[in-house]
């Protein structure tokens, strides 16, 4: 099985305006054996990069690449056994699927009767069977998507490489897609780094997900982690939506602070880095704050209520800081109207503390 | 006149309308349009001494003999200019042939031989131009040689690919040159065409103009070719040292000429012009103005320089009669059998 | 509008090659093909014939040999900006030069006792004239239109599409030959049909290199009008011409009509390439590239220093007097020049935009663009002789006008204009009309206000085509210059016949500086009108 280490990884780049641009500083990265690990971001963040330079098309400025526990930092990108999907797809326009997905096979100089049933198996395998003949040009998108897929596993690479591959399709197809490539990565077992910018995405498809700002790694952990337990209001921000409130801590209360938030006391779990008088932001879920008719309590008022099926969206004002409720499967009579006065409140167990400003 | 032409559209119009400001030129009071065969730095200062002299203000665009000719004959129906001014006698007697010209015959013309006047009237001589022999100085040390002074000099092995003449195709030179060899051997054609044949082998370029090869001599990528006197002796004044020298079996020489065109819309200033071109007035100034042409008006003492060096050769008479009448032949014969051989 | 422009394309396309037609075929007056049949079953009309094909055929391989070596430099060996500087200037010197430059540079270096072959190899029997000479000129001259259309199809697949050949296991050589190179065809083609049509309507460097055994047929057919007075034969060589003339630009329409796999600047496209040549192999390139480049330029250096002797080879003492000439006895021919191109270039960049636009836009719009192609797609000496033979009689009489050269400029030079519209034309959403017309704007408003923004930058590209073709085009305006009318380029051909090289070349270096100045003013106002730079040097051949 193979996995991949990055060590102390930098990129920079000469900006013809800009001048040096830092697009990877010192990031350590552990992608395990037939793991598939996603690195989020926003644009810019430096994960594609990342991604470029664990495929060999570019050399990055210090830090060393791993891969099944061979340094290959200086090793082209023809030599390291990857399968790359491009955003794009990179699909040869000039030649047929078959040709497009014999490629690489011709490249390792399989006899033709195994580059056929090579071929023949893997397009079966993404649902393209008897498309061999056509050119890219004549696929829908989702297609040619498949293909790049197809393209890259037939060559049983040691590491699968995705970048943004679903950008380019529509929100169903890509729904369906990013089911099909998790489907197949975990039959295949092919240890995987996948690149997006999209959160939901990420956490569907991915074992592990590193969430990357500014060039650097700012969390790594399994989607549910990083949803219950972000380390900085960045991550907590981009993974799903949420409330930062500002408080500050009363008390400690043994492994629990407790916390003075707008006027309201709360006993939260809290790591040993928090003591008193610290001035900390609460992170609280949407879905996990409760809302009620006008009584004891937080006191706010609605602004906005929002109808969605399954669930309701409000934005409630409490003192200077709106927040947002979910509230699933709403029962008829729970009907906040904008303008009308309610109780909030918030659990205990679903609240995070992360270090104010 | 100056026009921009029929109104062929809207726009045309448009822009020739909103261009008039900058087309109208000053019109002389009088003026007289002509194709000059002569380089401008000859024609140039020669037109400037007749203006100051009648006040007829001269137009004129270069072209080389053969094109100039192509013009005037292309134009026959629409004459744009009055004269074709310079240029050997042979595009002359061609443009007889093409019946371009208009007769008119100059106070001058009485007491010039035959060999500078056309029987009618339709060309007069202002200057006679004599072929020679031009080489490269160094070329000649370098290969022991001296000064050709045969016509078979220039067969010699050692002018291998170093010749340069001009085309008979485009050159009145080279139809003056052809004559002459053909003249040299006695008119016999045949034997004419054999020489030529030979000297074929050592010829690097058949020039598009008389004078193309001057330069490439004076530069030393030719080694020799064969020339009018004018362009020759330009060469020597540029600094470039050549040698001029004549073959003892002659060589022919050729009238430059001037003539009126049929259908001219300034006739009167055209035929001052003549008048003034065949007379001393213009003629003496070849020596001022270090024009290389020998007068044709035997009033007016040619230079001395020119006359010591032609002192010696031996100019043989081309018969311009014939010449014409055998001209598009003997081209023909040149580019089917030296040329193209 | 469409009737107007039809009925001119009638009279300065159509007219003037029926007039060809007929002028080859009869005698005073009587149908008569016996002397057109003569003049082609002359031995030296097959070789002249025989001669440009092969001379276009090797042009075209070197050419594009040199356009790919030169596209593929600078979209894949990571050039600095100086070094991208200097290929971008050897490029385009070529294409804005008048005629004769390069041979003019090329008799004085190569030969007997060139500057190259004897001064500096020493050698002593050294030949210009001929084949090779004429071939080298011509593909320095015109590689840079290969370089122009292969340079943004090399960059477009330059992004990932090697990479991913690269990640798939090939090597560079495999990623290039199995990848770029095959991407390449169609781009090699349309360059090596461009050169080709170049070289066979190429007249200036055959006339002063070809020497006496390589006869081609635009010079053939200018000897055989200037020299033996003979139009009607001039007119048989100049319709033989027209044939492989006409059926390469087919050719070459079907080629960029097809689909090109490539697509400019897609989506997600990144030339990122740095990786797909080795150093090695970058040095290669770079050193290759370097090589013309410095030739290109000692080619121009010659010229200037000719332009700023007394008597080059024999009198180097250095003199303003060649200059002098070109502001004095050159100062008619410099007026006339700027007059007509004056003239010439609103009313050429107008009627591209016109036409482009039309072309989309009407039935008939296909026979339109293809009729309006016709002046461009033929070789000068054809259009030169045809407009001689047309204009010269009344009804239309025009010859010892201005105007049948500005005709010959506008109908000629004109495509890129029209390309250009046609091509910014498809790439505006025809909604953006719709939008226009349902703000209630009428045709003529939507035109004014809409379209003709969108198409600012092929108006311009068509000024600066007409403008650089005005002071460099010879090949058809040698036919129509007047006692009235005469241009730069026809006095540097008669200063070369007259051998006054100084003021040639001085004519010469004068043309450069004046097309450099004028085009970057164009450029700049341009940006000023539409708030974004723009590239106008889109040169076509002559």
């Amino acid at each position: 099985m193979v996995d991949v280490r990055l060590e102390h990884l930098s990129a920079e780049f000469t900006h013809p305006s800009r001048g040096t641009v830092v697009a990877v500083r010192d990031v350590d990265l552990h992608v395990q054996s037939g793991e598939l690990l996603t690195l989020l971001g926003p644009s810019g963040c430096g994960k594609t990069t990342v991604l470029r330079i664990i495929a060999g098309f570019q050399v990055p400025t210090a830090g060393r690449v791993f891969i099944d526990n061979q340094d290959v930092t200086s090793v082209l990108a023809n030599r390291r056994d990857i399968g790359f999907v491009f955003q794009n797809y990179a699909l040869f326009p000039h030649l047929t699927v078959q040709e497009n997905v014999a490629y690489g096979l011709r490249v390792r100089r399989q006899s033709a009767a195994d580059i056929v049933r090579n071929v023949e198996k893997v397009l079966q395998l993404v649902d393209l069977a008897g498309f061999g003949p056509r050119l890219p040009d004549e696929l829908s998108g989702g297609q040619q998507q498949r293909v790049a897929l197809a393209r890259a596993v037939v060559i049983q690479p040691r590491v699968l490489l995705f970048d943004e591959p679903l950008s380019n399709l529509d929100a169903k197809l890509r729904v369906q897609m990013r089911s099909e490539i998790r489907e197949l990565q975990r039959v295949l077992g092919i240890t995987t780094v996948y690149v997006t910018h999209d959160q939901e995405e990420a956490m569907a498809i991915s074992d592990r997900i590193a969430v990357m700002d500014q060039g650097r790694i700012a969390q790594c952990d399994t989607a549910e982690e990083l949803y219950r337990r972000p380390a900085s209001s960045f991550v907590a921000s981009f993974l799903g939506r949420t409330n930062l409130l500002d408080a500050s801590v009363v008390r400690r209360d043994g492994d629990r602070v407790i916390l003075d938030m707008e006027g309201q006391c709360l006993s939260v779990e809290a790591s040993a880095a928090f003591g008193a008088g610290d001035a900390v932001r609460a992170m609280i879920r949407p879905e996990a704050i409760g809302i009620g008719p006008a009584g004891e309590g937080l006191r706010a008022t609605v602004v906005t209520r929002t109808y969605l099926g399954d669930k309701v969206e409000y934005v409630v004002r409490c003192a200077s800081q709106d927040l947002h409720i979910v509230r699933f499967n709403p029962t008829e009579s729970e009907r906040f109207t904008p303008g009308s006065e309610v109780t909030i409140s918030l659990p205990s167990d679903g609240v995070q503390l992360l270090p104010g400003n | 006149m100056r026009h921009i032409g029929p109104s062929i559209s809207r726009r045309l119009v448009l822009g020739a309308t909103l261009a008039t400001p900058f087309i109208r030129r000053a019109a002389a009071a009088t003026e007289v349009n002509a194709y000059s065969i002569w380089p401008e730095n000859y024609a140039q200062p020669v037109f400037n001494v007749f203006e100051q002299a009648t006040g007829i203000h001269v137009n004129f665009v270069r072209f080389s003999s053969g094109e100039a000719l192509a013009r005037v004959i292309a134009e026959k129906a629409n004459p744009q200019v009055d004269l074709l001014f310079g240029g050997p006698v042979e595009t002359f007697t061609a443009g007889v042939g093409k019946d371009v010209f208009a007769p008119y015959t100059s106070p001058e013309a009485a007491a010039l031989p035959g060999r500078f006047k056309d029987p009618h009237g339709l060309w007069t001589a202002i200057a006679d131009d004599p072929l020679v022999f031009m080489t490269n100085t160094a070329f000649l040390k370098q290969h022991n040689l001296s000064p050709p002074a045969s016509w078979d000099d220039l067969l010699n092995p050692a002018y291998k690919n170093m010749l340069q003449m001009a085309d008979a195709r485009t050159s009145g030179t080279a139809v003056t040159r052809i004559f002459s060899i053909i003249m040299a051997n006695n008119k016999d054609e045949n034997a004419a065409f054999a020489y030529m044949k030979k000297l074929r082998q050592n010829v690097q370029l058949y020039t598009k103009s008389g004078g193309g090869g001057t330069l490439p001599i004076g530069l030393g990528q030719a080694g020799g070719g064969i020339f009018f006197i004018v362009d020759a002796l330009y060469t020597r004044q540029q600094g470039y040292d050549v040698q001029i020298s004549f073959p003892r079996e002659g060589i022919g020489s050729a009238a430059e000429c001037i003539a009126l065109l049929q259908g001219a819309r300034n006739p009167e200033p055209a035929k001052k012009l003549i008048d003034w071109a065949t007379s001393p007035a213009m003629q003496s100034l070849y020596v001022k103005e270090k024009i290389n042409f020998l007068p044709a008006n035997a009033k007016v003492q040619p230079d001395q320089t020119m006359v010591d060096m032609l002192k010696n050769a031996k100019v043989l008479e081309i018969d311009d009669n014939w010449a014409g009448a055998n001209r598009e032949r003997i081209v023909a014969r040149w580019v089917a059998e030296v040329l193209n051989s | 509008m469409l009737s107007l422009i039809w009925l001119l394309l009638a009279l300065f396309v159509a007219f003037p090659l029926l007039m060809l037609g007929i002028r080859a075929a009869t005698d005073n007056g009587t149908f008569d093909l016996m002397p057109a049949i003569n003049a082609l079953r002359q031995t030296n009309t097959l070789r002249a014939f025989l001669n440009s094909l092969l001379l276009a055929t090797l042009v075209g391989v070197l050419g594009t040999a040199l356009g790919f070596l030169f596209a593929f430099t600078v979209a894949r060996a990571r050039v600095g900006r100086l070094m991208a500087w200097l290929l971008d200037t050897a490029t385009l010197l070529p294409l804005i030069s008048p005629p004769f430059t390069t041979s003019i540079a090329f008799v004085f270096s190569f030969g007997p006792r060139g500057f190259i072959t004897h001064g500096v190899l020493g050698w002593e029997n050294a030949q210009v004239y001929g084949l090779r000479s004429t071939l080298v000129a011509e593909a320095l001259t015109y590689f840079p239109l290969a370089y122009m259309a292969l340079r943004p199809m090399l960059t477009a697949i330059g992004g990932n599409l090697e990479e991913m050949a690269f990640s798939l296991g090939s090597s560079r050589w495999r990623a290039f030959r199995t990848v770029t190179l095959k991407l390449t065809v169609p781009g090699l083609a349309n360059a090596f049909l461009l050169l080709f049509a170049a070289s066979l309507a190429d007249f200036a460097t055959p006339l002063i290199l070809a020497g006496n055994d390589l006869p081609v047929l635009p010079t053939e057919a200018y000897l055989q009008i200037t020299g033996m007075f003979d139009l009607k034969g001039g007119a048989v060589l100049s319709l033989l011409l027209l044939v492989p003339a006409l059926l390469v630009f087919l050719l070459q329409r079907r080629l960029v009509a097809r689909r090109s796999y490539v697509t400019l600047g897609g989506k997600g496209v990144r030339a990122s390439a740095g990786d797909s040549v080795t150093p090695k192999l970058r040095w290669v390139l770079v050193i290759g590239c370097m090589l013309v480049v410095l030739f290109i330029f000692y080619l121009y250096g010659l010229l200037a220093y000719a332009s700023a002797v007394r008597a080059f080879g024999a009198n180097g003492t250095p003199t303003l007097a060649n200059y002098r000439v070109v502001f004095t006895q050159g100062m008619p021919a410099i007026r006339d020049t700027l007059i007509i191109a004056a003239i010439a270039m609103p009313l050429g960049g107008l009627y591209g935009v016109l036409v482009g636009s039309l072309v989309g836009r009407v039935r008939g719009g296909q026979a339109l663009e293809l009729v309006s192609m016709i002046n461009y797609a033929l070789p000068g000496t054809v259009v030169g002789i045809g407009y001689l033979v047309a204009f010269n009689t009344p009804p239309f009489l025009m010859t010892g006008t201005a105007a049948i050269i500005i005709a010959c400029y506008i109908f000629r030079y004109s495509p890129s204009g029209i390309r250009t519209t046609i091509a910014l034309l498809a790439q505006i959403d025809r909604s953006i009309e719709e939008a226009s017309t349902s703000l209630g704007a009428g045709t003529a408003t939507t035109f004014r206000r809409v379209m003709l923004p969108l198409v600012l930058p092929a108006f311009f590209a068509g000024l600066s085509v007409v403008f650089i073709r005005s002071m460099t085009a010879i090949s058809a305006t040698i036919f129509l210059v007047s006692i009235h009318w005469t241009l730069i380029t026809v006095r540097i051909l008669e200063n070369m016949t007259e051998l006054s090289l100084g003021p040639a070349a001085a004519f010469s270096i004068f043309v450069i500086v004046v097309v450099l100045v004028v085009t970057k003013g164009l450029e700049l106002l341009l940006r000023q009108l539409s708030g974004r730079s723009a590239q106008l040097m889109m040169v076509e051949r002559e």
